[in-house]
């Protein structure tokens, strides 16, 4: 089965070469002006443009604060979906009770929330963390939930041949069963939680690297603009390899389910 | 990419319970709000208020104008995803070279969130259609360019050997064969693609005032209609709600046409 995701930049030669080709076609195609376009700085330029916010600082500041905001928003979301999660996931009533309810509010584009919530909180960290939170909270809901429910019905019975408290059930056999499958949830749930970040700055919050993109579209520097596209991109990508290796190592026995529905 | 199995399970919990008493918490929730916020609040108005703040919209051109041209953007975007990202996808699953040749470089382009891409794509594009479509595609194209060529990889050599030694021709074969295995995936590529396509045509619209539902919410927000904002949260969720509900009954009938299948390799 293809998976981009397992073709490593390091063994990989030749999508290394295409990558290396592209950014030379790019460069070249501006550099010899066969290619006029005003706003598209060359590799070059983007990598000058890199050095110079990380030799000022800005950078630094920048994804620090986003950082903050969706690590923020990301464990609020956890806090607040785990839970709810376990309870729809090992109560039927409750599943009964309430599971149209989040049909009805899951589809909700979690975009359509920023203007509601700048009304709310204005320009502050505060938007910021509602903008993240409300979206972010569906993957661990969802993923914890539906793994609760689909842990064995015999695990249940080992527990009650054992005469194990109901607590006890919860804590040795339902979660470490159902603990990769809430860590898929809050895996998606952390890479949404970047991505809002940035848009709640860019919509509101005038502060990191969402409120750089737009600062520095303004202010006609695509170099310095190109080089935070690129730290947002590798930054998403880092977080998530970051908690994949940390599950892995948790869990290694759940690698596979780990790893799908990107 | 597999199928979002937590999805299917939702779906399976969702069986055992009917939908009306499901809506309970919901309806609770929006009658202690309208009990107890009787007084239009600037921050959190009732939803009688939003009611009347949806018919005062809908009395409006300009909103059914911000709906279709959002419609229309969203329809074109998710079109042109779906068309480049089958050909990129089928190009990919059937070669191993281009596979590792393009996927460093489209890893990395997957990486960058579409928001990210907005300003880039309006500095570059300028303000305008092909700008609004640009942004949509970048986001939406992965699920369908991935499932496809997921689903294209696990065509079985063999069966494509047995249309050897049966004569079959390129069309027969493409008919028998590829689109058994390509359609179930390209459908869940669709599935993952339309929320995505949703979410950044609103997202456009919103950042940079480009007429839409996006703008209008944004605007709303600015004079401090709250009313209106929250009608207008209402109405896009519901406009998500269709949609999602339109495409699955679409999936379910195609799905009838070409069952999915299990190959021996997968």
């Amino acid at each position: 089965m293809i998976d981009l995701a397992r073709l490593r930049w390091g063994r990989n030669a030749p999508g290394l070469l295409t990558a290396l080709l592209c950014v030379a076609a790019w460069e070249l195609v501006l550099r010899a002006g066969w290619l006029q376009y005003e706003n598209l700085p060359p590799p070059s330029a983007i990598a000058l443009g890199f050095v110079e916010i990380v030799r000022n600082g800005q950078l630094a500041s920048d994804a620090a604060h986003t950082l903050q905001a969706a690590l923020a928003g990301w464990i609020v979301a956890i806090a607040a979906g785990a839970p709810l999660g376990l309870l729809l996931g090992s109560s039927l009533l409750a599943r009964r009770y309430s599971l149209a309810s989040i049909e009805v509010l899951r589809p909700v584009p979690g975009i359509a929330f920023a203007p509601v919530a700048l009304l709310l909180f204005g320009f502050s960290l505060r938007m910021e963390a509602a903008v993240i939170v409300l979206p972010a909270v569906w993957p661990v809901l969802v993923n914890t939930a539906g793994s609760v429910a689909a842990v064995h019905g015999r695990l249940h019975e080992v527990g009650e041949t054992l005469r194990l408290p109901r607590g006890a059930i919860l804590r040795k056999i339902v979660l470490p069963a159902a603990a990769p499958g809430i860590l898929v949830g809050a895996r998606l749930s952390l890479a949404l939680a970047l991505v809002l970040a940035v848009i709640a700055e860019m919509v509101g919050n005038p502060n990191g690297l969402g409120y750089a993109l737009v600062r520095e579209q303004q202010a006609l520097r695509p170099d310095l603009m190109f080089a935070y596209v690129i730290v947002i991109g590798a930054l998403g990508a880092l977080l998530n390899a970051a908690l994949i290796r940390l599950a892995t190592g948790v869990f290694p026995f759940a690698s596979g389910p780990l790893q799908e529905s990107r | 990419m597999k199928p979002p199995r937590r999805l299917g399970s939702l779906r399976a919990l969702w069986r055992d319970a009917p939908a009306a008493r499901g809506l309970l918490p919901l309806a609770a929730l929006l009658v202690l709000w309208q009990v107890l916020q009787p007084n239009p609040s600037p921050y959190f108005p009732p939803p009688s208020l939003w009611w009347e703040a949806a018919l005062r919209l809908g009395s409006r051109a300009r909103f059914w104008e911000a709906l279709g041209a959002t419609s229309v953007y969203f329809l074109l975007g998710l079109a042109a995803a779906i068309a480049l990202g089958t050909a990129v996808g089928v190009l990919l699953g059937q070669s191993r070279l281009a596979a590792r040749a393009l996927g460093s470089l489209l890893e990395f382009m997957r990486a960058i969130p579409p928001p990210a891409v907005v300003p880039v794509a309006a500095l570059l594009i300028g303000y305008g259609a092909a700008m609004r479509i640009a942004v949509i595609v970048l986001a939406a194209v992965w699920p369908v360019l991935l499932n496809v060529a997921a689903g294209v990889n696990r065509i079985d050599p063999l069966l494509m050997d047995v249309s050897g030694t049966f004569r079959l021709t390129a069309a027969q074969r493409i008919r028998r064969i590829v689109l058994p295995a390509v359609v179930p995936a390209l459908l869940l590529g669709i599935r993952v693609a339309i929320p995505l396509a949703i979410v950044v045509a609103l997202l456009v619209e919103m950042l940079t005032s480009l007429p839409g539902l996006g703008a209008l919410m944004i605007e709303s927000q600015r004079n401090y209609q709250s009313s209106e904002a929250y009608a207008l949260l209402v109405l896009v969720g519901l406009f998500g709600f269709l949609v999602n509900h339109c495409f699955a009954a679409v999936e379910a009938a195609v799905l009838r046409r070409w069952p999915p299948r299990r190959f021996a390799s997968s």
